[in-house]
C-alpha cells in the first residue's frame, strides 16, 4: 500500500463523501451568514428597558412638547405629544431628529477646550473646568480693574427673556458692561412694529387659528414661520374636513413654496413689493369705507389729516388713496389690480380676517415699514386684539430676582455707550446690532472689544453679517464660545466652555413667539451629560463666585434650577394658570371662556414638581377687545402715523425735522410718509445692469439654518435637485435660465457686489423670473463630514444694506449676476 | 511475483482503503471534531439555582416574581440585580453558606455591578419577538421553548458558537440539528413549525417578526 496519487484522491474523495454526510458543511454555511451579521460596523439597536420621557424640545423657542423614547439609556426616537397644548402631536424634523444632535460624536465638544495653533486652526486641548473657569474669570477680573469692563462683550442666540438669557444679561450688568447683544430676529421686528404702532411691550400674540381668512405676506406656515408644531397642528383644522368654517388662506409669496401650494390662493409679487401689495389693499378698504368705523373714529390716530404746532400733516386715508392706487400698485408689485381690489373685499368681508407679515421660518428680521404696511390692514379692520387677529397681552407673571448688586467700577461700565450703538439716537429702536460690533472691533481707534462671550448662537455661519464677524474677529483679543458644537465659530473661539445639548439640560422657554396665550415650558433633561459638558447658567454662577465682590453677590444661587425656580415662584404666587398637559379640546377654542384660572397645588414645591414633569404652565384665557385701555401710544390710540419714529427721528435730528433724520437713515420717502408704513424701494448699491437677478435666501422645514447644524437625518431629505453630493442647487425660472445658456444641472457661479459663490441650477416654474432662489443652512466649513464642505452659504454675499428703522441688515435684496461656469 | 490481475486486484483494494479512511476520518472531523471545536464553553458568573428559589423551596417565590410584564407589555427578561438585591441586600449577612451566594454579595452586590448573565435564548437584532403575543395570546407555557429551568439545581452549561457568538441552545446541542423536544432548538425553522402548525396565515410571513 502506498500513498500514491491515485490513492491520495481516492482519500479525498471519501473525505468530501464523509464531509457531505456529517453536519460540518452545511451548519458552517448558516453561520457564516449569521457572522456576516455581526460584524462590527453593522448598526445594532439599543437595548435596555423601554422608557418615555415627557419634556419640550427647546431647539427653537416654538416649545413642541416631545416624548422621548429611551431603551435603557439610550435615546431612540422622539415624538410630539398629543397632550401639550402648543404642538398637540406635531413635531417638526429637526426636532424628530434629535438623537443626532445628541449622539453625534463628531461634532461635539467633549470638555472645555484651550486653542493651542493659530485661530482657524481648529487645534485644541482639553483643559480642566477649574482651569477653564480661571482663566476666564481672570481675565474680565482684569478688564474691571483697568475701569474697562465694557469691553466684555456678549453674543446670546438664547430665547429672549429665557432664564439663560436674563443670566447672561445679568452677569454683563454685574461686571459693568452695557454691550449684550442678541442675536437679531424676526419677533425683534415684531415687537418693535406693535411697539411703534401700539405702544405695547411683551409679547405679540397671533390668533391665527381662530382667524377665517388669512393674508400671510411671505410668512412660511408651512416651512416653520410661527413655531412648526403650532402650524402643523393648526393646518388640520384649515385643511381638514371639519364641520367648522374652514379658514381661507392667501399666500404671499415670490415662489410656489409648500405653503403656496397648499393654500386656497397664492399671490406673487415682486419680492421686496409686499409693503406697496399691503397698502393697496388698504387703499381699496379705504376708498370702499369697509373699515371699521368704531376703532378708527374712537381708538385710532392719523387715520385722517390732523394737526399740530408745526401744521397740518397727511393722514393715513388721504396717503394711501394719492399714492396707492390698485393702478399704481400693479405697476410696482405686478399684482393685477383686479385681484387687488378682490383681495381688499375678502379681506374687509371676512368676519375675523388677520394679516400677518414675515419671511421663511421667521428666524431673521424684516423690514420694519413693511410689517408695519400689513399690521395696519389689522388696525383698518379694527381687528386688533380681537379673536382671530394680532393681540396685545401682559408677559408672564414670573418673579424677578432681586436687583444685582453693582459697585462703582460697574456702574460707571454701564453708562457708557454701547459698541453698536444700538438704541443711541442713531439707532433709537435697535436692541442689538451685531454688524456695528463688527465695525467696533475694527475700528482704527484703538479696539473697544477685548473679550467675547458667545452663548447659543453661531454667528459665523447664521447671521448675515457672519462673514464680516469673522475678520473681526482677528481683532478681538479674547473669544470663548459656550456652544457644544464644533461648529464656525466656536472652531475661531480661544477657550470653550461647552454646554449641554438640550437632551442634557434643564432650559426654558418663555412665551413662544406668537402663541396666542400665555405659557411658559420648561424642559428636564432626558439623559446624564455624555462628555464633561456644564450647563452654561451653572457655569455663569461659578464665573461670577470666582470673580468675586458684586458680581458675585448678584449671583448667589448654587445651581441654575434654583434660579428658574425663583422666577417660577411668580406664577405660583399669581394664582392663576394651570400645570399640566392634557388632550381634548385645543386651547385656542376656549380663550373667552374665562376658565381654567384654578390653583390645583397645595403648595409651590407640588407646583414646580408638576412643572417639571408635564413640561408647561399656562392660562387658556385672553380678554380680548379693551380698546381703552391697551394702546399705550402717546396719543393712547393705534397709531397710523407713529409718534415714537417722529419722536426718535426728531430726537437724532436734535431739533430739526424728522425728514433731516430720515436721509441720514437712508429713509427714501420724505414728510409724513417717514412716520407712517408705507412702500420704499429698497436701497441698494448694486448697478442693476451689471447685477440683473435678486438673490432670494428660502429657509426649508427640513434644513436646520438656525444656530444648529443640519442632522445627517435631514441630509438625506434633501432632493437630488436641491443637494447632490457637495453641490448646493439654486432654483430659477426655466426662462430665465435659458438667457443665461443655463439649463438643469448647470454648474455657475453667483456674483454679488460683495462675493461669488459656486452652485448649481434648478429649473423651476415656480420661481419668479428674474429671482435666484437659494436655500439657507448649508455652506458650513466646520463641523463634520455631514455638513462641512457641503453646499455654500448665501450670507457670503448679500448685500449689506441697513433697514433703515430697526438697522438690522438687509437680507433679502441683494443683486446678483449668473453666469456659467 | 503476482499476476497483473492479483496486482489489480490490490490495487482496487487499496484504493478502497483509502477511500473509507478518507471517509470515516471525515465522518469523524465532522460529528466529533468539528463540534467540539466550534463551541466553546464559558462559565455563567454565577451558578444560580432555581430549585432553591423556586415555588416548591423554602423561599418559595413564583416565577412570576422575577420573570413578568410591565404595564406597557414588554417582558423583564432576566432580572436585574435589584431583583437580586430585594432579598440578598447585605453583603454581610448570608442565608447560606453556598460559596455562590457568597460570590453573588461579593463581586455584585456590594460594588452594585449588574451580573453579566449569559442568554441562552438570544436572538439576532433582526428578531422582533413579543412575550406577550405568546404567552398571553397565544398561551404558551414558557418551557416550550425554554424547557423547564424550573426544575435546574444549575444553570447549563453556556456554550457559544465562536463564529456566530449564540448559544448552542439556538441550534440545538445535537449538532445535527435534530431534536426531540420543542425546547431542544430555537431556529427560524422552528419558529415558523408553529406558526405553520397553528394555521393562522397571517402569522407566517416575513414581516410578522423580521420589521
Amino acid at each position: 500500500m502506498e500513498l500514491d496519487r491515485r490513492n491520495f484522491i481516492k482519500f479525498v474523495a471519501g473525505g468530501v463523501g464523509g464531509t457531505l454526510l456529517s453536519p460540518l458543511p452545511w451548519k458552517l454555511v448558516d453561520d457564516i451568514a449569521i457572522w456576516t451579521q455581526n460584524w462590527p460596523w453593522v448598526p445594532v439597536p439599543a437595548k435596555g428597558k423601554f422608557s418615555a420621557v415627557n419634556t419640550v424640545c427647546s431647539l427653537c423657542s416654538g416649545a413642541c412638547g416631545i416624548q422621548v423614547r429611551k431603551a435603557g439609556d439610550r435615546v431612540v426616537k422622539i415624538e410630539g405629544r398629543s397632550d401639550f397644548p402648543v404642538n398637540r402631536g406635531a413635531l417638526c424634523p429637526l426636532g424628530m431628529a434629535g438623537q443626532q444632535i445628541l449622539y453625534n460624536e463628531g461634532i461635539r465638544w467633549k470638555g472645555p477646550m484651550k486653542r493651542v495653533g493659530p485661530r482657524g486652526s481648529e487645534e485644541f486641548r482639553e483643559i480642566t473646568w477649574d482651569q477653564a473657569l480661571n482663566e476666564l474669570a481672570t481675565r474680565i477680573k482684569g478688564l474691571r480693574e483697568q475701569g474697562a469692563p465694557e469691553k466684555l462683550i456678549a453674543i446670546d442666540g438664547n430665547q429672549s427673556r429665557s432664564t439663560v438669557a436674563l443670566m447672561i444679561q445679568r452677569f454683563l450688568d454685574a461686571v459693568g458692561s452695557p454691550n449684550y447683544l442678541r442675536v437679531p430676529r424676526e419677533e425683534d421686528t415684531h415687537a418693535l412694529v406693535a411697539h411703534l404702532m401700539q405702544g405695547t411691550h411683551g409679547p405679540v400674540p397671533i390668533d391665527l387659528e381662530n382667524s377665517d381668512f388669512i393674508l400671510s405676506f411671505g410668512c412660511s406656515l408651512l416651512d416653520g414661520w410661527g413655531g412648526s408644531g403650532r402650524m402643523q397642528s393648526a393646518w388640520r383644522e384649515f385643511a381638514g374636513d371639519t364641520e367648522r368654517n374652514r379658514t381661507y388662506l392667501v399666500q404671499i409669496d415670490p415662489r410656489a413654496s409648500r405653503t403656496a401650494l397648499k393654500a386656497d390662493e397664492w399671490i406673487a409679487p415682486l419680492p421686496g413689493t409686499e409693503a406697496a401689495l399691503a397698502m393697496g389693499i388698504a387703499h381699496v378698504i379705504v376708498k370702499e369705507k369697509r373699515y371699521n368705523k368704531e376703532f378708527i373714529e374712537n381708538h385710532a390716530f392719523g387715520f385722517d389729516d390732523w394737526f399740530d404746532a408745526k401744521g397740518k400733516h397727511r393722514g393715513f386715508s388721504r396717503f394711501v388713496l394719492e399714492a396707492y392706487a390698485p393702478h399704481d400698485v400693479e405697476k410696482i408689485t405686478g399684482i393685477q389690480k383686479d385681484a387687488i381690489i378682490r383681495l381688499a373685499k375678502m379681506f374687509a368681508g371676512s368676519r375675523a380676517p388677520l394679516a400677518i407679515a414675515g419671511r421663511g421660518k421667521g428666524l431673521l428680521p424684516g423690514s420694519v415699514y413693511e410689517f408695519m404696511a400689513v399690521h395696519a390692514l389689522n388696525g383698518l379692520v379694527g381687528r386688533i386684539n380681537q379673536r382671530g387677529n394680532v393681540l396685545t397681552a401682559e408677559d408672564l407673571p414670573l418673579a424677578s430676582w432681586p436687583e444685582a448688586t453693582y459697585d462703582s467700577v460697574a456702574v460707571d461700565g454701564l453708562n457708557k455707550e454701547r459698541v453698536d450703538l444700538a438704541g443711541s439716537p442713531r439707532y433709537p429702536f435697535s436692541q442689538g446690532l451685531l454688524h456695528r460690533l463688527c465695525e467696533a472691533a475694527n475700528s482704527t481707534q484703538g479696539s473697544s472689544v477685548d473679550t467675547l462671550l458667545i452663548c447659543s448662537a453661531n454667528p459665523i455661519h447664521s447671521v448675515p453679517c457672519g462673514k464680516d464677524l469673522k475678520e473681526a474677529f482677528e481683532k478681538i483679543p479674547f473669544v470663548t464660545s459656550f456652544s457644544p458644537f464644533r461648529d464656525e465659530t466656536s472652531m475661531m473661539a480661544d477657550l470653550i466652555l461647552p454646554d449641554h445639548t438640550y437632551l442634557e439640560k434643564m432650559a426654558d422657554i418663555v412665551w413662544p413667539p406668537g402663541l396666542q396665550y400665555p405659557l411658559y415650558a420648561l424642559s428636564q433633561p432626558v439623559v446624564k451629560p455624555l462628555y464633561r459638558t456644564r450647563h452654561s447658567g451653572d457655569v455663569f454662577i461659578s464665573l461670577a463666585q470666582r470673580i468675586g465682590g458684586t458680581v458675585s453677590d448678584s449671583f448667589g444661587w448654587e445651581h441654575f434650577e434654583e434660579a428658574i425656580k425663583e422666577r417660577v415662584k411668580g406664577l405660583y404666587d399669581s394664582g392663576k394658570g394651570r400645570v399640566g398637559a392634557r388632550g381634548g379640546q385645543p386651547v385656542w377654542e376656549r380663550l373667552d371662556k374665562g376658565g381654567g384660572l384654578d390653583k390645583e397645588y397645595p403648595s409651590f414645591q407640588s407646583m414646580w414638581e408638576g412643572l417639571k414633569g408635564s413640561g408647561c404652565w399656562y392660562m387658556p384665557f385672553h380678554s380680548f377687545g379693551r380698546w381703552a385701555e391697551i394702546f399705550q401710544t402717546p396719543t393712547k390710540k393705534f397709531e397710523f402715523f407713529s409718534s415714537k419714529i417722529d419722536l426718535g427721528l426728531r430726537s437724532y435730528a436734535k431739533g430739526g425735522s424728522a425728514g433731516d433724520a430720515a436721509s441720514e437713515l437712508g429713509i427714501v420717502s420724505h414728510g409724513d410718509a417717514i412716520s407712517m408704513p408705507h412702500y420704499e424701494e429698497a436701497r441698494t448699491e448694486a448697478d442693476d445692469k451689471q447685477y440683473p437677478l435678486l438673490l432670494f435666501p428660502m429657509e426649508l422645514i427640513n434644513l436646520a439654518s438656525g444656530w444648529v447644524g443640519n442632522p445627517p437625518f435631514l441630509n438625506k431629505t434633501l432632493l437630488d435637485h436641491q443637494l447632490e453630493k457637495d453641490a448646493l442647487f439654486v432654483e430659477l425660472n426655466p426662462k430665465t435660465a435659458s438667457q443665461y445658456g443655463l439649463a438643469e444641472g448647470s454648474r455657475a457661479v453667483l456674483r454679488s457686489p460683495k462675493g461669488e459663490l459656486t452652485i448649481r441650477i434648478h429649473l423651476f416654474d415656480g420661481a419668479m423670473p428674474g429671482v435666484v432662489f437659494i436655500p439657507l443652512g448649508l455652506g458650513h466649513t466646520a463641523y463634520d463630514r455631514y455638513l462641512r464642505g457641503k453646499g455654500v452659504n448665501p450670507f457670503d454675499i448679500i448685500d449689506p444694506t441697513e433697514d433703515p428703522l430697526s438697522g438690522q441688515p438687509v437680507w433679502w435684496n441683494t443683486r446678483v449676476a449668473v453666469s456659467r461656469v | 511475483m503476482e499476476t497483473g490481475q492479483e496486482q489489480e486486484r490490490k490495487t482496487k483494494r487499496d484504493g478502497w482503503i483509502f477511500f473509507v479512511v478518507g471517509l470515516i476520518v471525515a465522518l469523524v472531523v465532522g460529528w466529533v471534531v468539528f463540534p467540539l471545536l466550534l463551541y466553546s464553553e464559558q462559565r455563567q458568573p454565577l451558578n444560580y439555582s432555581h430549585v432553591k428559589h423556586g415555588p416548591e423551596s423554602g423561599v418559595g417565590l413564583e416565577c412570576e416574581e422575577c420573570h413578568f410584564f410591565y404595564e406597557d407589555g414588554s417582558f423583564s427578561g432576566i432580572p436585574g440585580l435589584s431583583k437580586c438585591k430585594e432579598c440578598h441586600e447585605d453583603p454581610e449577612s448570608l442565608y447560606t453558606d453556598s460559596p455562590e451566594e457568597a460570590k453573588l454579595l461579593e463581586a455584585f452586590v456590594e460594588p452594585n455591578r449588574e451580573i453579566p448573565w449569559l442568554v441562552y435564548s438570544r436572538q439576532p437584532d433582526c428578531v422582533y419577538f413579543p412575550h406577550i403575543a405568546h404567552v398571553k395570546m397565544g398561551e404558551i407555557e414558557c418551557k416550550v421553548c425554554h424547557g423547564d429551568f424550573a426544575s435546574n439545581d444549575t444553570l447549563l452549561a453556556y456554550k457559544v458558537n465562536r463564529l456566530t457568538r449564540y448559544s448552542i441552545d439556538i441550534w440545538g446541542r445535537n449538532i445535527a440539528g435534530y431534536k426531540s423536544n420543542t425546547w431542544d432548538r430555537m431556529k427560524m425553522d422552528d419558529c415558523a413549525e408553529c406558526h405553520t402548525r397553528e394555521a393562522k396565515e397571517y402569522n407566517n410571513a416575513c414581516f410578522v417578526c423580521h420589521k
